[in-house]
């Protein structure tokens, strides 16, 4: 444990003085992290580069109170979170009410299309939540959804914020947020019927 | 989506207080009008089945990647790459 300055100087040396070591010790565990939160493996690995820059300067801020993984990964959280701000601020985040899943006229209105409908899933929960190619599949249909609603999933699923500080992070309403994760939710499910449940 | 003052709810709104309670729960009035929405609806009771059945998933997916899923990592010469960035920056 570090707990004056003398010994916060002498783990900024070691550190400064082999790097190496903190990259083959985290660089995968953080770039895991990253890759189930971001939609592509390039953008992971730029975000685990950035945690460790950003870990290197810094350094003299980290007093030992948490481990070095712990600590580097709220470094990663918080450019995964700054990551999508940019993407809510560069994207428009209409809430379109045109859902072709729902009918639009007289008595069907904004009840399910049969042929858009849930379909029976076989689900075999303690088989499928241990199968990986399951698990890959789930992983690519977060991955591919569509960026104005995978921010505010993200965020709040699988960083699991809570709802104030999401939308706070992507300046939207509580209102907006619920719409934005519905939105997640119904899509993602179309892809799980499609690829997994067919 | 509103729901205020109504008995009976459309699949658009069931769905929606279904994908509602995933993270938040649900008022009294808006407990009722599911449930007799689901009695009624075999889509959105399978809705509500497949919805939580993601949300299970999701949870495990996010759980056990950061410390199992070996086959997602960085190459060597990713590794390489990152270290020669930190060495350029640290001089």
């Amino acid at each position: 444990m570090l707990n004056n300055g003398k010994n916060v100087l002498i783990y900024i040396m070691n550190h400064q003085l082999n790097p190496d070591s903190w990259v083959d010790a985290y660089a995968d565990y953080l770039y895991r992290y990253a890759y189930t939160r971001v939609s592509s493996a390039e953008i992971a690995e730029d975000l685990v580069q950035e945690t460790f820059l950003a870990g290197i300067k810094g350094l003299a801020s980290f007093e030992g109170k948490s481990n070095e993984r712990t600590w580097l990964t709220a470094i990663l959280k918080r450019k995964i979170i700054d990551f999508y701000r940019k993407k809510s601020t560069s994207m428009e985040m209409t809430l379109e009410n045109n859902d072709d899943r729902f009918g639009k006229y007289g008595m069907m209105n904004d009840h399910w299309m049969e042929s858009r409908a849930p379909k029976e899933w076989q689900i075999n929960a303690d088989e499928e939540l241990e199968n990986s190619e399951f698990k890959s599949i789930l992983q690519a249909c977060i991955q591919h959804l569509p960026e104005k609603w995978a921010s505010c999933f993200i965020l709040r699923t699988m960083e699991e914020m809570k709802g104030e500080e999401v939308c706070k992070e992507l300046n939207i309403t509580a209102s907006n947020m619920w719409v934005l994760l519905h939105r997640a939710r119904l899509q993602l499910r179309d892809c799980l019927e499609k690829n997994w449940f067919k | 989506m509103d729901t205020k003052g109504k008995m009976m709810i459309t699949c658009k709104e069931a769905t929606f207080l279904i994908s509602k309670k995933q993270q938040d729960k649900l008022n009294t009035i808006e407990k009722m009008q599911l449930k007799m929405h689901l009695l009624m609806c075999k889509y959105c009771r399978r809705f509500s089945i497949q919805v939580n059945f993601m949300t299970r998933a999701i949870q495990r997916l996010k759980d056990k990647v950061e410390e199992r899923g070996v086959k997602i990592h960085l190459s060597e010469e990713q590794k390489q790459q990152i270290k020669r960035k930190i060495s350029e920056v640290n001089k």
